[in-house]
């Protein structure tokens, strides 16, 4: 049996928006309740992934600025 | 010294106009009248000050090329020289150059630009594109110097930490301002930005007119990704926001539109979790109970539904023959009944008919029957067999028995003599 949509990159190097629509597909594809146990808890078993991977990513985030041109002031301190 | 001598009013005018042709100023004033009607071949206008008002003109083709409609009030800057108008010895300016002059003059030139982009079609509602939903790298184009860069930065940081911030510091005033901003949106857009932030603080209206500048707008215009602005306070409306995808009041707005906030994300994450177990839940005892429904199904207890089907249809068969038979019954019965009454009422006359031809055939037949010719006193002699009418006397011999019929019985006679002749 062809467990479509079910194998696919790695949940940790996906892009955010990618890896949450994916898991939302998955979710929206389980609910539909069309799908072959089997593919069922395969899918299930991706979503987990992709759920963890994203929570990580939100837990661990910390924002990464780069200047393409000019270089940034430090902030101004009354903007503090 | 001779009197000077005296001219022609024309040769007088003609002197006038040459010598106020050779006066070319830049005048800036106030329009006080104007007229410009669709015959003319100028455009006369009146501009004046406080204390002096002149006449001007400006040829259609030169008006027309300024790109200025021109109103009562309106201030003004005009570049030409003094003429004469020698039939009615009226001096005037002819205008070569016209533009607007001061904040008036930006404003108006801006709402020129927003035309000529709206009539292109570059400010459609319809061009607004929408914003991914979870950038993973947001540009943002503005002053390196600044609050605003802070501002963005900092709203950035606190709602959507997962995305990389691509800064394009550039400057956002003066004459390199149009072109450095036009290169710092391809920058973050070549450095794989998936929405673009264009965002200054605020300033007067001077300050923001490279946003109002049209070769910005059309490089927003066809920027690859949504371009979301957020330029000055309200309410200032740049045309870089009338045409981008996103139009943010301030610099902060414009972060926030452009990224949602870890908060919203992890709530998602949570609903998304609890949903997926719920429909594995879900899809698990569904299977349980379809396996259950299947186990107590008929078709594993009992052989009678195999061939329901084929039963009913044998049922409904039977009620549709017993429906057909009595239905052709009382059909032909109607019918019978009908050539029974018919035969009621012609069956006496053929009767009748058939009696009286009878009548007249039996009458016939008397006349013709023999037994009429023996009432006439004739008599039928018969051989010995009873059936063979003796024709002649050699059919008989003498002591022979025959019998001869008269027309009321018969005789038996023995023949005595056989005699030949008549």
């Amino acid at each position: 049996m062809i467990m479509e949509g079910v194998s696919g990159p790695a949940p940790e190097e996906m892009a955010f928006g990618e890896a949450l629509g994916e898991l939302e597909a998955i979710v929206a594809a389980l609910e539909g309740g069309q799908l072959e146990l089997e593919e069922s808890l395969a899918r299930y078993e991706r979503g987990v992934a992709l759920l963890r991977a994203l929570q990580a990513k939100l837990a661990d985030a910390q924002q990464k600025v780069t200047a393409l041109i000019g270089e940034l002031e430090t902030e101004p301190a009354e903007d503090m | 010294m001779d009197r000077e001598r005296a001219v022609s009013v024309s040769e007088a005018m003609r002197a006038a106009k040459r010598a106020l042709e050779t006066i070319t100023l830049t005048v800036v004033g106030e329009v006080s009248e104007f007229s410009d009607k669709p015959g003319y071949r100028a455009a006369y206008f009146t501009v004046a000050d406080a204390d002096a008002s002149m006449s001007c003109l400006m040829w259609r083709d030169a008006y027309t090329a300024s790109g200025v409609s021109l109103r009562c009030g309106m201030l003004v800057e005009m570049r030409g020289q003094f003429s004469a108008y020698a039939p009615k010895g009226r001096m005037q300016f002819v205008v070569r150059k016209l533009t607007l002059a001061g904040e008036g003059r930006l404003r108006l030139q801006v709402a020129e630009t927003a035309r000529r982009l709206e009539a292109e079609g570059l400010l459609r509602d319809d061009r607004k594109r929408p914003l991914p939903a979870y950038p993973m790298r947001i540009g943002v184009v503005t002053s390196p110097r600044g609050k605003a860069v802070h501002d963005v930065i900092r709203t950035l940081s606190r709602r959507y930490p997962i995305a990389e911030v691509l800064v394009a510091g550039v400057p956002v005033e003066g004459a390199d301002a149009v072109p450095a901003i036009v290169d710092g949106v391809r920058a973050v857009v070549q450095a794989g930005a998936e929405v673009v932030l264009l965002v200054r603080g605020g300033g007067s209206y001077e300050d923001l007119m490279p946003f109002n500048d049209e070769s910005l707008a059309r490089a927003v215009a066809a920027s690859p990704v949504p371009v979301v602005s957020g330029i000055g306070h309200e309410p200032d409306t740049t045309i870089a926001d009338l045409v981008a995808d996103v139009r943010a009041s301030t610099p902060t707005a414009a972060a926030e539109a452009a990224a949602p906030a870890v908060s919203e994300l992890t709530g998602r994450l949570d609903k998304l979790s609890r949903l997926l177990a719920r429909a594995l839940e879900h899809r698990v005892r569904h299977a349980e109970h379809r396996v259950r429904l299947l186990a107590t199904r008929p078709l594993f207890c009992e052989v009678d539904p195999l061939l329901g089907q084929a039963g009913q249809a044998l049922d409904a068969a039977a009620r549709a023959l017993g429906r057909a038979i009595p239905l052709g019954l009382a059909r032909d019965a109607e019918r019978l009944r009908y050539a029974h009454e018919g035969l009621t009422r012609v069956g006496p006359r053929i009767v009748e008919r058939g009696t009286d031809a009878a009548g007249r055939l039996a009458a016939r037949l008397g006349d013709l029957s023999p037994l009429a010719i023996l009432g006439r006193g004739y008599a039928v002699c018969f051989a010995p067999d009873g059936s063979t009418v003796v024709r002649s006397v050699s059919e008989v011999s003498e002591g022979a028995k025959v019998e001869v019929r008269v027309h009321d019985g018969r005789l038996g006679c023995m023949v005595e003599t056989v005699e030949e002749g008549r």
